[in-house]
């Protein structure tokens, strides 16, 4: 009896030494790997939105991964440095009170158009960064990178982060001298480990949680998913506009923008919408597909918050929804090119009379979505980790 | 207790080894359809400008997309076998663009035998067709307009005419819910008093703008056609047949459609769509792949 306890208390007591020595590597090195738990992030599907999402096999979202996303989305030392003139990250030109866009009124970029950290502006103006889980049928103006695409460097938001980082007209960075960076700010390397279950920072891991950050991006509370849902009314305008909105002798724009059975509001599919009959841009549709049909094609983008979304259409023509809508009106162009679903093209548009454009705006400001703008799981962080 | 179970086991051993001895040898195949889409025979080119209707149009396709639901094979003795478990699972998108929607096979083994055709509704019947059911794409974009009556396109048949100017007019040959409308003489409150269909609950509370007519009934233009063929169910095989929709059917078959009549936009033209359909009739057929 008594031997058997005098063991039992050596036993206890080289436990409470192993335990000891797991603390004591806590403060100097790698924590234990059972200490890496990641809490599954959850993305509530709203009223009749799709139920499938892009999220890559190898990249599931976590809370953590999520958080630690945001810090890398806002620090302006993603562009691999630290001098104040040549910080930059994501929320340099997407911005989430304008819809995560740059802003047509933006201080560092004249007229809504962006430039990288040496002056190059980008080929095509910014997009949204808004319900992009639901897209899977491309990502950019022309649809570049696609989950199947052949090339896998191409592929989903993780190459995007990457493609942002390196180019020119972008952050002009160095993916090596961007993870060392980052290894070497107080915090982070702790909310890596927590995010992905190893303090050694690696650059495919930045991409991972800036890419989990950005599909947590939800926007499904404007008036009129509240409409949808039977919870308010819209005024006799906002609905005389979605009429003329979801009519082909209307407006005609569901085909392409979406409506009831389609709250994207976009189909996330390419389109020549007539605004041209020569197409010369190397970076369209036609650039991807090789189908000369879809030359001057460019992704429907979604009409949610459309109205901080200027400049309008990839080359960011029309300023503002007044323009735009009477482009759709009255100049749009024949060409061999032109999507079919642009049938009132013979007649140089849909032909709205001053109310019915009212009527149609009227009905566009119902997917104005306030909380997305404000949210502050979407906003920049009060401090970044290695600050006190 | 343990006497029990353990004569409920066996006789549940005893039951099942009987049933294998008595068991005819399997008498289930399966089918599959895979389907084609042509013109005067051949397989269908879209994005070239090569055909003419019978209403003299030159025209050319881009794409098709439509529903085909409710497929039931008829049997030579005249019994009918869904395809599938469920209608809810019997409805299937077809898309030009799409290889893999181009393969529909059952979900269900399915009595070996004779058999002689197929019938199935050409779009969604009016129980199916309900907004939403789609949440997902490519299905989701086939929504059809609440207020043109709610559910889903049959089918968008899309593609672009010579018109008689000369000029290259786009065509969206779009099928699904046709509307009434309202005509002169008959006041908003009429509308209101007399205008419940059974899609009504789409359209609750709408007043229309000034300058379109209200919709004052909907009209479901799905239609369902059996498409004769002899064939053999073998037990334990796939019969693999083709179904063809022969697109140049829906503009000549029983009348002579003609884009310079109807334009290019008819989900708002409760006639074109039905002599669309009458014709749509005609535009399938069923035949032993090679
Ligand atoms: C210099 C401005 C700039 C910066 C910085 C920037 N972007 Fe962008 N972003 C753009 C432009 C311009 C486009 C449109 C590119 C195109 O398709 O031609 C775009 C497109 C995107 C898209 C595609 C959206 C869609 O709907 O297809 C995503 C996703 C995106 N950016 C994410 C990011 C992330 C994440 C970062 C940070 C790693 C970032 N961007 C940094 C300018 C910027
Ligand atoms: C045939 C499909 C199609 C139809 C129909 C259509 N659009 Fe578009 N829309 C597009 C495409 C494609 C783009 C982007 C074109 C580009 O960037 O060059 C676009 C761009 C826009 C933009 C600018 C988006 C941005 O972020 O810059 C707005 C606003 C818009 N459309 C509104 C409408 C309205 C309102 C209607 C109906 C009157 C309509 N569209 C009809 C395909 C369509």
């Amino acid at each position: 009896m008594r031997l058997f306890s005098l063991i039992l208390n050596y036993c206890t007591l080289s436990f409470i030494g192993f335990l000891l020595l797991l603390s004591s590597c806590k403060e100097n090195d790698n924590p234990p790997v059972s200490d890496f738990k990641p809490t599954p992030y959850e993305i509530e599907i709203p009223y009749a939105f799709p139920t499938k999402l892009n999220i890559p096999a190898d990249n599931p979202m976590t809370v953590e991964g999520v958080a630690l996303g945001r810090y890398l989305f806002y620090d302006g030392r993603l562009s691999g440095r630290t001098h104040p003139d040549s910080l930059m990250s994501c929320s340099s030109c997407h911005i989430q009170q304008n819809n995560f866009e740059p802003g047509i009124d933006n201080p560092h970029f004249v007229g809504g158009f962006v430039h990288g950290l040496n002056g190059q502006q980008t080929h095509h103006v910014v997009l949204p960064l808004i319900n992009l889980v639901w897209n899977s049928s491309g990502y950019g103006w022309n649809g570049s990178f696609f989950p199947d695409n052949e090339n896998p460097n191409f592929r989903n938001i993780e190459d995007i982060v990457r493609a942002s980082v390196l180019a020119p007209d972008e952050m002009y960075g160095d993916t090596n001298r961007v993870k060392a960076l980052f290894q070497s700010l107080d915090g982070y390397p702790e909310l890596f480990f927590k995010a992905f279950g190893s303090q050694t920072i690696t650059f495919k891991n930045i991409e991972k949680a800036i890419a989990q950050f950005v599909r947590s991006f939800v926007s499904a509370d404007a008036k009129i998913d509240r409409y949808l849902k039977g919870e308010v009314q819209l005024s006799q305008s906002e609905l005389n506009g979605f009429i003329l909105f979801t009519t082909e002798e209307g407006a005609d724009c569901f085909h392409c923008h979406g409506g009831f059975g389609n709250p994207l509001f976009t189909t996330h599919l390419f389109y020549n919408n007539g605004k041209d009959t020569i197409f010369d841009d190397p970076l369209d549709r036609f650039a991807i597909t090789n189908d000369p049909m879809h030359k001057g094609a460019y992704k429907a983008p979604t009409l949610r918050n459309i109205s901080l979304s200027g400049p309008y259409m990839h080359d960011g023509r029309f300023s503002t929804l007044d323009e735009v809508i009477n482009f759709y009106s009255h100049h749009v162009k024949l060409s061999e090119q032109v999507d079919p679903l642009m049938h009132h093209v013979l007649r140089g548009g849909v032909q709205l009379t001053p109310s019915e454009k009212a009527d149609l705006k009227a009905f566009i400001a119902t997917l104005h979505d306030e909380n997305f703008l404000t949210n502050p799981a979407y906003s920049k962080p009060e401090k970044f980790p290695d600050e006190d | 207790m343990h006497k029990i179970t353990w004569a409920g086991i066996i006789s549940i051993l005893l039951i099942i080894s009987a049933c294998q001895k008595t068991d005819e040898p399997a008498t289930f195949g399966q089918i599959a359809f895979e389907v084609h889409h042509e013109v005067d025979g051949e397989n269908l080119n879209t994005d070239a400008l090569i055909y003419t209707n019978g209403a003299g149009n030159r025209y050319m396709v881009t794409e098709i997309h439509w529903f085909i639901s409710n497929l039931t094979l008829i049997g030579a003795d005249g019994s009918h076998t869904e395809m599938m478990e469920s209608s809810e699972e019997n409805i299937f998108y077809i898309d030009t663009d799409i290889e893999e929607s181009w393969h529909i096979k059952a979900n269900k083994p399915i009595p070996a035998g004779r058999y002689s055709g197929l019938r199935f509704t050409f779009g969604l019947d009016k129980t199916l067709n309900k907004s939403h059911r789609f949440v997902n794409p490519p299905e989701s974009f086939m929504f059809w307009p609440t207020y043109l009556g709610g559910g889903y396109h049959y089918m968008k048949l899309n593609g672009k005419w010579i018109n008689t100017l000369g000029k290259n007019e786009p065509f969206n040959f779009h099928l699904g819910i046709g509307q009434e409308y309202y005509e002169a003489g008959k006041t908003n409150e009429d509308f209101y008093v007399f205008g419940r269909s059974d899609n009504y609950e789409h359209c609750e509370g709408y007043l229309p703008p000034e300058n379109l007519s209200p919709v004052i009934a909907f009209i479901h233009n799905n239609f369902t056609i059996e498409l004769p063929l002899d064939f053999e169910v073998k037990s334990g095989q796939t019969t693999q047949l083709d179904l063809v929709m022969q697109v140049e059917k829906w503009f000549n078959s029983r009348e002579l459609y003609d884009h310079d009549q109807w334009g290019g936009a008819i989900m708002q033209q409760q006639a074109a769509m039905e002599m669309g359909c009458r014709n749509g009739v005609e535009a399938f057929h069923l035949r032993r792949s090679n």
